[in-house]
């Protein structure tokens, strides 16, 4: 408070800017872009990212790397699919598909707190276990069909005028948002990203923050999966895999926002939203598909390099 | 002469790290509002003894009487409930959370709101509540919401100093609190400590440097070798003399 440093400025709300100014650019020179189902589109298209990469965030708010959010994703999807399918009540589809994700970030969390295998790995582990079984339950085909409404319209449904996409998105910003500011567990969270050994001798239970952030991380990619899996009409095993570093963009772009360095929600559901935009705005202006994956990794690369060495210490510590 | 009564009470405390043996057999009293000056060399086995007392390690062998009755504490949290702080050298602060987060970490504040049973962090309170510690302290900061790593080195031991008036700690133990610092820190940080003692803290306090011995304890205990060999009043001891019973009892011990 007191004096505005227009440096400090800067840093929280430059590559804020940027990303403003990259909007409104796509706004007034990108064709097509500024109309209103174009609109809709790319805000639905975010939800999906926005709501993994939160879990991801809450998983890094513990300085925990998971990087088996999308693949377990996939395996939700797969299993949520498999149940309507096989004509089970859509509660039920939608029960397997968070009940996958919390399942299996409980093992993470089992795995880096119990077994205390770096985050890094442990993650990747699952990430290939939870690949192995969408795989096998689905034999590498998709399950596609006329799915009732009553599952697909949880994502293509409108409520109060509102895409429901964009109301799960909203919901799951504020679920995590007010988890990490203005709850003792996300105080406690936040104190064990910061500084593991001070939070435990202040009398925090660290490896429990651990283990919750590592089950919201899967909590939110169940979220997601189901989603993905109304909005299609179909679940296929390598359905989600995609986004996996788009969810970390999401979260570094992120961090370079708002709260610079820390993982933070607002700046990862923004950052979600530039990347969407960047994304559908590149195909209207006429670039080719492979211009995006390109920016994408200057996107990630540029974001740790922007932020602070705490936090590259923070992210990386195997 | 202090209450007759000890606050804190050491029987045959020993601890073993498996084979190495780093305190033995340690018998020590500590008297409500006193300052004690913990002294040795490297290795003599003051910090294994304090890591005993905060509930950082298990004793090896030996009891702990707390106001006459036995504890064992389980780990730091427990030893914080019992009113036993310690404030590590390395601070133990979250460098980029702010000194109010850094106050309440572990023991937030929290307000009801309108949703039953969900109770959400009461900012504004930890705020003001920290302001008054700090002030409390006389420490010249206003700003709650600065992040830690924007204090200086004596600023920093008042917000750790702060955390542990929070849990409304009566022992207070301070491991080589002016070691980093530079000599206007330091002063500062020896006068938060004489705060402490007027408040009626009493204080445990590890430290290298004779000067703030003399200058601020009641009662000197010099250890070596794992082994408590000096257990007395500061009297009119001085700097050098406390430095050289620190190197006979380093002789005895080689």
């Amino acid at each position: 408070m007191g004096r505005i440093d227009p440096r400090e400025l800067i840093g929280r709300y430059g590559t804020a800017l940027a990303g403003l100014s990259l909007i409104l650019f796509f706004l007034i020179f990108a064709p097509n872009f500024a109309s209103g189902t174009n609109i809709i589109n790319v805000l639905k298209d975010t939800s999906f990212l926005a709501i993994l990469a939160l879990g991801f965030a809450l998983a890094f708010t513990v300085a925990e790397l998971d990087l088996s959010v999308a693949e377990v994703a996939s395996l939700a999807a797969v299993v949520c699919g498999w149940m309507v399918h096989a004509q089970y009540p859509p509660a039920v589809a939608v029960a397997a598909a968070l009940g996958v994700g919390i399942v299996l970030g409980s093992f993470n969390g089992f795995g880096v707190t119990v077994l205390r295998i770096p985050s890094l790995i442990m993650t990747l582990g699952t990430a290939a276990i939870a690949k192995g079984l969408a795989f096998m339950i689905t034999q590498g085909v998709a399950f596609v069909g006329r799915w009732p409404v009553g599952f697909t319209g949880l994502a293509r449904g409108y409520s109060f005028g509102i895409p429901n996409l964009v109301l799960w998105m909203a919901g799951a910003t504020l679920f995590a948002w007010g988890l990490v500011k203005w709850t003792r567990t996300g105080a406690h969270m936040v104190a064990t990203g910061e500084a593991d050994e001070a939070a435990r001798l202040a009398g925090i239970a660290t490896a429990r923050m651990k283990r919750i952030g590592l089950l919201l991380a899967g909590l939110f990619a169940g979220i997601m999966a189901m989603l993905l899996a109304a909005n299609l009409s179909s679940a296929a095993p390598n359905m989600a895999g995609d986004y996996l570093l788009y969810a970390i963009a999401a979260v570094l772009l992120g961090m370079t926002m708002f709260e610079p360095g820390k993982p933070n929600i607002q700046g990862t559901v923004f950052a979600a939203l530039v990347l969407k935009v960047l994304g559908n705005g590149l195909v209207l202006l006429g670039a080719p598909y492979y211009v995006q994956d390109i920016v994408l990794g200057a996107i990630i690369i540029g974001s740790v390099a922007f932020s602070a060495s705490a936090m590259k210490k923070a992210a990386f510590k195997v | 002469m202090t209450d007759p009564t000890p606050l804190l009470s050491l029987r045959g405390i020993g601890k073993s790290y498996g084979p190495v043996v780093a305190v033995r057999d340690v018998d020590l009293d500590i008297f409500p509002g006193e300052v004690v000056a913990l002294c040795g060399d490297n290795g003599a086995g003051k910090s294994s003894l304090i890591k005993v007392i905060s509930g950082a390690e298990e004793a090896t062998s030996g009891t702990i009487n707390l106001r006459g009755k036995p504890v064992a504490f389980a780990s730091p949290h427990d030893a914080l409930e019992n009113g036993v702080a310690t404030i590590y050298q390395d601070l133990a602060l979250a460098p980029r959370l702010s000194i109010a987060q850094n106050v309440f970490m572990g023991s937030e504040l929290t307000r009801p709101v309108l949703v039953p049973f969900l109770r959400i962090l009461d900012k504004k309170r930890m705020i003001a509540e920290s302001q008054r510690y700090l002030s409390q302290l006389s420490a010249a900061v206003t700003d709650m919401t600065r992040p830690v790593e924007r204090l200086s080195g004596g600023q920093r031991q008042a917000v750790a100093i702060s955390r542990a008036l929070r849990w409304n700690a009566e022992i207070i133990i301070m491991d080589e609190p002016t070691a980093a610092l530079g000599v206007k820190e330091s002063a500062l940080v020896l006068d938060l400590i004489r705060k402490l003692k007027s408040d009626g803290r009493t204080v445990i306090l590890i430290s290298h440097n004779m000067r703030d011995v003399v200058a601020l304890a009641d009662r000197v205990v010099i250890m070596g070798a794992g082994r408590k060999y000096v257990d007395r009043p500061l009297g009119d001891l001085g700097a050098d003399d406390i430095a050289h019973m620190i190197m006979a009892g380093n002789a005895k011990a080689a």
